[in-house]
């Protein structure tokens, strides 16, 4: 693998007097699990906003398998297999939890034009939502109205949208956050086991250390639109900066 | 409802309306042909607005498209009647591709000024262009040849027609809303942001609903033209825009059938209403206002609301 | 050439204030209240038709009736706000907008059953009569007077909002209403008064609107509301200062078109109305924020 998966360069994104992303220069290679991490305000968020094609970057480059998609819309991102999950849950309240993943897989199965044939016949596309929703562990809820979902399930749900659109790079927004420790257990458990499936290479936006440390194969610590360390887990855990970052915030 | 109880229901609706047009008298037929117009008209309009989302103001221009390209075909090329409903869906089409194709950048409320604005731009054209399109006047004269043979110069003729271009209508918007377009389209309307991250180019597939709701709405007004003989500028001002949302609200929003029983309601009222009073606007409106301030989801949204409690946890969502 | 100009530039203005009158109170309350009040032109109708008919009763003191009429719209006002729209301000946008345009409906349509439908002539005011010789040629005194009107009422509506109590909680709650409600703003009676206080600007610019149009007719209503939500949008949705210049624009450019491009003028506005729309939403003054 020669081409890395994602390389940014030198972006940079300012609101104002607040830089959220200070020249920012990386690469990520498919395959590995990225966990980014960094105090409130580090530009964490952002990043995510700017590498999915919600925020334009103020300059910089993003190259996705090589190619330029600094420019490119939302969708179009998506159609090249870069994806994302969102903090707060961001599913279609009214329609069942099978439409919820239905309507991604119809993208990607470029079928979502087809707008004369009724969509139960679509029975390809049938068999691939169903398999989504096995592999999020929502199988039983198929017909379930997605605002009718407890908050655990609709978090699975969110990760179950996105990964529908069969993703080559996903980036989950704090995919744990308001969840108990049983939920957050059973999360983390399809997402490890997504991970080791291979299709899929995660980047993983926690606060959570635990999270991180488990299932991180390589740690990217943002403070203030800077990127002040990047490596194996064990590494960033011993980094003097991170540690000074972190005083008072977590416990490594 | 099961889908065979639901296609047995239309099934004796399209029987209804066999048999209203071999025996009923011409006041009653000519009535049916407006509500048909009409819910043509809205179940078009109903796909943009109930299912994806979007205000238009701007569709009695899209009607008055469709009056107008059939009015003119008429007059200057040809009184074929199937060639000027082509040629009127295709015009009212055209004008919504342009149109829509600058509405759809904005949204919501910005959405609606623009179609609001453009609407009333193509009003103007209509007013002004006085020797192509008669002004204030309109377009009169305009005739109904024989349809493949088949004279249709009678009301009680040209209902059949009517009749059969009603059925095609209700069918196609049924199917559309049943296929992965219409899904997607809901899923527009319910979150615009997330549908663009399952990869899907809103943009398009808005100004696609629009164009397919402007070719139903210039159907309507193609139609029209044919039943009154003339065409008028009136249908294309804002305030004729209005009908279609009033109807779709009346009916539902979010149903299938809604457009059709807010047609039949609206007509029928409006029949009413006019028999005792000239001021049928003034309790249209004190209607409008009881619907809003109590039955939000419109006749046929309480009633499914009624129905799906009564239903086991199965079907639930978009219908 | 000189005052043919100079009369086109004049009579826009004065019609651009008219369009101010109406355009000001909504964009104070889509400014406030987030909704397009499609019934403002109503409010403008009903203050003309109030107005004049004080003023036949009340021994045609035109003062006398421009005081009192827009109270009456006033009263109308508040009984439509606080017993009706108050209850879909959470609700989808269709809902709002069909509120208002029902109210168009029923409102356009008692005019008709009080006033009938055809057209009654409204007379001149005393003291403002007759015209003026400016550059060679009439104008008449009545539109000067309101060319002066409409820019005092702009200075009144914003030494209101910067100087005063109650502009500041306005303010407040325009940009922020949960943090002004979590301050202690009492925010439904304020909402209720705002959109009193625009009604009254809506039939302020009716009762004035009286010696001025000659003929009092039940579709006034909706051809000024037209004008002022192109000149809302064009300013800005919810900019005041943006209202006033949007008015003054389209008062001229529909003066000039009328006089020297007669068939396009209304063609013209709209492709204006477009154009911001498409290009700055937010209009010449308004606020980047989405609503």
């Amino acid at each position: 693998m020669n081409e890395p998966l994602l390389r940014v360069e030198g972006l940079y994104k300012a609101f104002g007097k607040v830089v959220t992303a200070n020249g920012l220069s990386f690469q990520l290679n498919a395959g590995e699990f990225t966990a980014i991490i960094g105090p409130n305000g580090a530009g964490k968020s952002t990043l995510i906003n700017v590498l999915s094609g919600s925020l334009a970057a103020d300059s910089g480059r993003i190259f996705f398998e090589g190619q330029d998609i600094t420019g490119l819309p939302i969708h179009k991102r998506v159609q090249r297999g870069l994806c994302r999950s969102f903090q707060v849950v961001n599913v279609f309240p009214h329609l069942t939890v099978f439409e919820n993943v239905e309507i991604p897989t119809l993208a990607v199965a470029r079928r979502a034009h087809h707008f004369f044939r009724p969509v139960g016949r679509e029975s390809q596309v049938a068999d691939l939502v169903r398999a989504a929703l096995e592999r999020v562990g929502l199988g039983a809820r198929a017909q379930t109205p997605a605002s009718a979902l407890s908050h655990g399930d609709q978090r699975l749900l969110e990760v179950g949208i996105a990964l529908a659109a069969r993703p080559k790079l996903l980036f989950l927004d704090e995919p744990t956050a308001g969840m108990n420790p049983v939920e957050r257990v059973s999360i983390l458990e399809n997402i490890r086991r997504l991970a080791v499936k291979g299709e899929t290479s995660f980047v993983i936006v926690e606060h959570d250390m635990d999270v991180v440390f488990s299932l991180a194969d390589r740690v990217m610590v943002l403070h203030r639109g800077d990127l002040i360390c990047d490596g194996h887990p064990d590494h960033v855990k011993g980094d003097a900066q991170v540690r000074e970052c972190y005083l008072g915030e977590e416990v490594l | 409802m099961s889908r065979t109880a639901v296609y047995v229901i239309y099934g004796l609706l399209a029987l209804a309306l066999l048999a209203l047009g071999l025996w009923a008298g011409r006041f009653v037929l000519y009535l049916t042909m407006r509500v048909m117009l009409l819910a043509i008209l809205a179940l078009g309009y109903n796909l943009l607005l109930g299912r994806t989302g979007l205000l238009s103001f701007g569709h009695g221009a899209l009607y008055a498209a469709g009056a107008y390209g059939l009015g003119l075909f008429n007059l200057h090329v040809s009184s074929d009647p199937l060639l000027g409903l082509l040629a009127g869906v295709l015009f009212a089409s055209l004008i919504s591709l342009i149109i829509g194709f600058f509405c759809v950048r904005q949204t919501e409320i910005y959405f609606a000024m623009l179609t609001l604005a453009f609407g009333m731009m193509f009003f103007s054209l209509i007013w002004n262009l006085r020797e192509i399109t008669g002004g204030d006047d309109g377009l009169i004269g305009i005739s109904r040849a024989p349809l493949l043979g088949l004279p249709i110069g009678r009301d009680y003729q040209f209902y059949y027609l009517v009749l059969a271009c009603f059925c095609l209508s209700v069918w196609v918007i049924h199917r559309i809303r049943g296929s992965a377009f219409g899904l997607v389209l809901a899923g527009i309307r319910e979150n615009h942001q997330r549908t663009s991250f399952a990869g899907i180019p809103v943009k398009n597939y808005r100004l696609a609903a629009f164009v397919i709701s402007g070719a139903f709405a210039g159907l309507a007004g193609s139609l029209a033209t044919l039943l009154e003989s003339n065409a008028n500028p009136f249908a294309a001002h804002w305030s004729h825009s209005a009908e279609p949302v009033l109807v779709s609200l009346m009916g539902g929003l979010q149903t299938f059938s809604g457009p059709l029983v807010g047609s039949v309601i609206f007509i029928v009222l409006r029949e009413i209403i006019q028999r005792f009073t000239e001021n049928w606007m003034l309790w249209f409106g004190l209607i409008l206002l009881a619907i809003i301030m109590g039955l939000r989801g419109g006749v046929m949204g309480g009633l499914e609301k009624r129905l799906a409690r009564g239903r086991a946890a199965g079907q639930g969502g978009a219908s | 050439m000189l005052e043919s100009i100079v009369h086109v530039c004049l009579a826009g203005l004065s019609t651009g204030m008219f369009i101010w009158l109406v355009a000001s109170g909504l964009t104070l309350i889509f400014g406030v209240l987030g909704v397009l009040n499609f019934a403002h032109g109503s409010f403008y109708m009903l203050g003309a038709y109030f107005c004049f008919t004080l003023l036949s009763h009340l021994g045609h003191n035109f003062w006398l009736g421009l005081i009192l009429g827009p109270l009456c719209v006033c009263a109308v006002g508040y009984v439509v706000e606080r017993y009706f729209l108050r209850y879909v301000y959470h609700i989808d946008l269709p809902y709002q907008l069909l509120l208002t345009f029902a109210f168009v409906l029923i409102f356009d349509d008692l005019v008709k059953v009080f006033w009938g439908a055809g057209s009654i002539g409204s007379p001149s005011v005393a003291g403002l009569a007759g015209s003026v010789r400016i550059l060679g040629r009439l104008f008449p005194t009545y539109s000067l007077f309101i060319i002066l009107v409409g820019p005092l009422v702009a200075l009144g509506l914003w030494a209101m909002l910067e100087r005063t109590w109650a502009g500041r909680i306005i303010r407040a709650a325009s940009s922020d209403r949960e943090m002004a409600a979590a301050l202690g703003v009492r925010v439904p009676a304020l909402f209720t008064a705002v959109f009193v206080f625009g009604t009254w600007l809506g039939a302020m610019g009716g009762g004035l609107a009286v010696p001025y149009v000659g003929l009092l007719t039940p579709g006034m209503g909706e051809s000024i509301i037209i004008d002022a939500f192109v000149v809302a949008v064009i300013g800005g949705l919810g900019s005041l200062k943006g209202a006033f210049l949007g008015a003054l624009i389209i008062g001229l450019l529909s003066s000039f078109g009328t006089r020297f491009i007669p068939t396009f003028d209304m063609f013209l506005t709209f492709i204006l109305m477009a154009i911001v729309l498409l290009w700055r939403p937010q209009g010449f003054f308004g606020e980047e924020t989405a609503r």
